[in-house]
């Protein structure tokens, strides 16, 4: 019942914003809802689920887009270069989540920020392979002749993997291992001594899952958007995906499509806010930021558990 | 990617000549003269200007995660916002002296004193919202702050387009065949002040006594009679000072510029080095991450200094979970 709610109100809306702002650009953006909703139903999974304070998810997202963006300009079929993304998620994803065996929250926060922060370096620093800041450019995504290039493509392939990605992380949360994420959100020494759970297998199981999402979102990301370089990646895109599972109510899977539905549209209500906003204040480049970060403070004052908390719990 | 990478870089650190012989070194290549620069054994002089200056960067780490520290040890609160509280505070300064022709002493403890108040102000508004939830609400709610207050800056014309440079005295100081940066020394001096104040503060004045008990353990001292609320106040007006200090200490080093907040981003690893609950250890760690990073600059090829901060903690947190000073708790 509430599945079918979710696909006809995403299907409303939508529509809606084909008519308002015209086919070809409302498909693009609800491309880059479904692709941000990947990488953010990765970190849900593991903020939400697990209980992890990620500050670096945007790096997994980076080798993702890397190794596609690599493998895709020597003309690797996309079904191989993007499962090897994935797999390169999954593994960074796993090196990330090492300090883990050890470490709880806030100090395990900050070592997935310094492993952002050393992905990031390297990215900038490995030129022969990068090309460094000066960015990659990535051709389209296509086999055999076909390539997907139209708006509708792009979505219809986002859409599809963005489905599938929520089917999966449905059926991972209700089962076995979605419970041993739970048992060490609420309590990791109770859930580790108490109920034979095994703290680093749970750990690295999420981290697995969540940096396989963030390499498939990276992968399609660098199709769709056609160029990456490192600090598309930085940590004002962690952020945001943090801020994305945030405003989606980290506890619900569906929340991450809503966050990235927000998290996306934010900047264009923001452009049009500028238009209205008196003098030449609107215009100067810090307002966006102000804004941005005006939103980001009342959501979190104002609907501490997120949008989607309302409704049943997902 | 970033293992291969790792081990590259450990089989570079150790013997030198190994990098003559593969011929390849970090990631654009590096020049022969470079390498045998590297080589060759440092004259002393030079390594103790290498020294001065990354003790000097290191008070500025260590001093803005030592306000990081303080907050997070009154509040339980995680902020992300010290590095534009520091821009911010080099800023406002940079406005009182040249804006309003004030005496650049004056400017600057305004300035500090200004983001004092301002970061008194932000607790009482927002961030008493944060305590007592996960995390994750003051990690977001200090980052959608500094957001705004960088955005503000931006918005400035005169501030987004310019680089400013605080009209400290920088001399360089010629001891035989030493040369050491005035503005160096003046960092190290104003920062071995502000120790000593700030231990003053906290052993002999009440507030500082009531703070650490506060710090401690919160229900216990609001049990004592300590004004807890009001220290959660005086602890980000603090941190607030603290990293618009810092602010002042990083304008002769680097200019007065937008990103000049970046650097908060090397306070982390010297808060989480420190043990993220001693304010000695935080400053220690600092300095200890400046050294460290100036040696890599000078001894390692291009490319690696930026990184030795983050690999050493990593290396710290995967080696001695429990912090450096080895009290830490290590969950939290």
């Amino acid at each position: 019942m509430m599945r079918l709610r979710g696909v006809v109100v995403a299907t409303l809306v939508l529509l809606g914003a084909m008519l308002a702002f015209g086919a070809d650009h409302a498909l693009g953006q609800a491309t880059l809802v479904a692709t941000y909703a990947i990488a953010g139903l990765g970190l849900a999974v593991i903020v939400g689920q697990a209980g992890q304070i990620v500050l670096g998810q945007g790096a997994l997202v980076a080798v993702g887009a890397y190794v596609e963006a690599l493998l895709a300009q020597r003309g690797v079929p996309p079904f191989i270069s993007i499962v090897l993304a994935m797999m390169a998620g999954c593994l960074a994803g796993a090196c990330a989540s090492l300090p883990a065996r050890r470490l709880g929250g806030l100090y395990f926060g900050m070592s997935t920020l310094a492993f952002a922060m050393i992905v990031e370096e390297v990215l900038t620093r490995w030129e022969s392979l990068t090309r460094g800041g000066a960015g990659l450019s990535v051709p389209a995504l296509g086999w055999a002749g076909m390539e997907a290039v139209t708006p509708l493509a792009q979505f219809l392939i986002s859409a599809a993997a963005l489905v599938l990605a929520l089917v999966l992380c449905r059926r991972l949360c209700a089962g076995r291992i979605g419970r041993a994420w739970r048992a060490v959100r609420e309590d990791e020494v109770a859930a580790a001594e108490a109920c034979g759970i095994d703290l680093v297998r749970a750990k690295l199981a999420a981290f697995a899952v969540g940096g396989a999402l963030a390499g498939l979102a990276g992968a399609l990301y660098a199709h769709w958007i056609g160029f990456i370089s490192p600090e598309q990646f930085g940590l004002f895109f962690s952020f945001e995906l943090l801020m994305l599972v945030f405003i989606g109510g980290a506890r619900h899977l569906r929340g991450a499509v809503l966050g990235a539905l927000v998290i996306v549209s934010l900047p264009q209500f923001i452009t049009l806010l500028r238009d209205v906003l008196p003098g030449d204040w609107g215009r100067s480049a810090g307002v966006e930021s102000v804004l941005f970060g005006l939103v980001i403070v009342l959501v979190v004052l104002l609907r501490p558990q997120g949008i989607a908390a309302k409704g049943r719990a997902g | 990617m970033p293992v291969q990478r790792e081990a590259e870089g450990r089989e570079r650190l150790s013997p030198q000549p190994l990098i003559l012989a593969t011929g390849r070194v970090g990631g654009g290549g590096c020049s022969s003269s470079e390498a045998a620069n590297a080589l060759s054994l440092p004259p002393m002089s030079s390594l103790i200007q290498v020294l001065s200056s990354g003790v000097a960067i290191g008070c500025v780490y260590g001093l803005v995660a030592l306000s990081f520290v303080l907050i997070y040890k009154a509040t339980e609160a995680v902020s992300f916002m010290q590095g534009e509280l520091l821009m911010l505070g080099a800023f406002a300064a940079v406005a009182l002296s040249f804006g309003l022709d004030w005496p650049l002493w004056l400017a600057a403890l305004s300035a500090v004193g200004l983001l004092g108040l301002l970061g008194a102000g932000l607790e009482r508004l927002v961030l008493r919202r944060a305590i007592g939830q996960p995390h994750l609400v003051a990690v977001l709610l200090t980052f959608g702050l500094g957001l705004m207050m960088r955005g503000a800056v931006t918005s400035v014309p005169a501030a987004s387009h310019d680089m400013y440079r605080l009209p400290f005295a920088d001399r360089v100081l010629e001891i035989g065949a030493l040369a050491l940066s005035l503005s160096h020394l003046q960092v190290i001096a104003a920062t071995v002040l502000l120790a000593v104040l700030l231990t003053a503060f906290f052993r002999l004045t009440r507030a500082g006594l009531a703070l650490r008990a506060c710090s401690e353990d919160a229900r216990m001292a609001a049990l004592m009679g300590v004004p807890v609320a009001s220290m959660h106040t005086l602890a980000w007006a603090l941190g607030a000072a603290l990293a618009a200090f810092a602010g002042m200490l990083l304008a002769p080093i680097t200019f007065v510029h937008l990103n000049m907040g970046l650097i908060a981003l090397k306070a982390f690893p010297a808060a989480v080095l420190g043990g993220m609950s001693s304010l000695p250890g935080a400053l220690l760690a600092g300095i200890f991450l400046g050294v460290a990073e100036a040696l890599a600059g000078y001894l390692l090829p291009e490319g690696f200094k930026d990184v030795v901060p983050y690999a050493l903690l990593m290396l710290a947190l995967l080696l001695f979970p429990a912090g450096m000073s080895g009290r830490a708790q290590v969950r939290r």
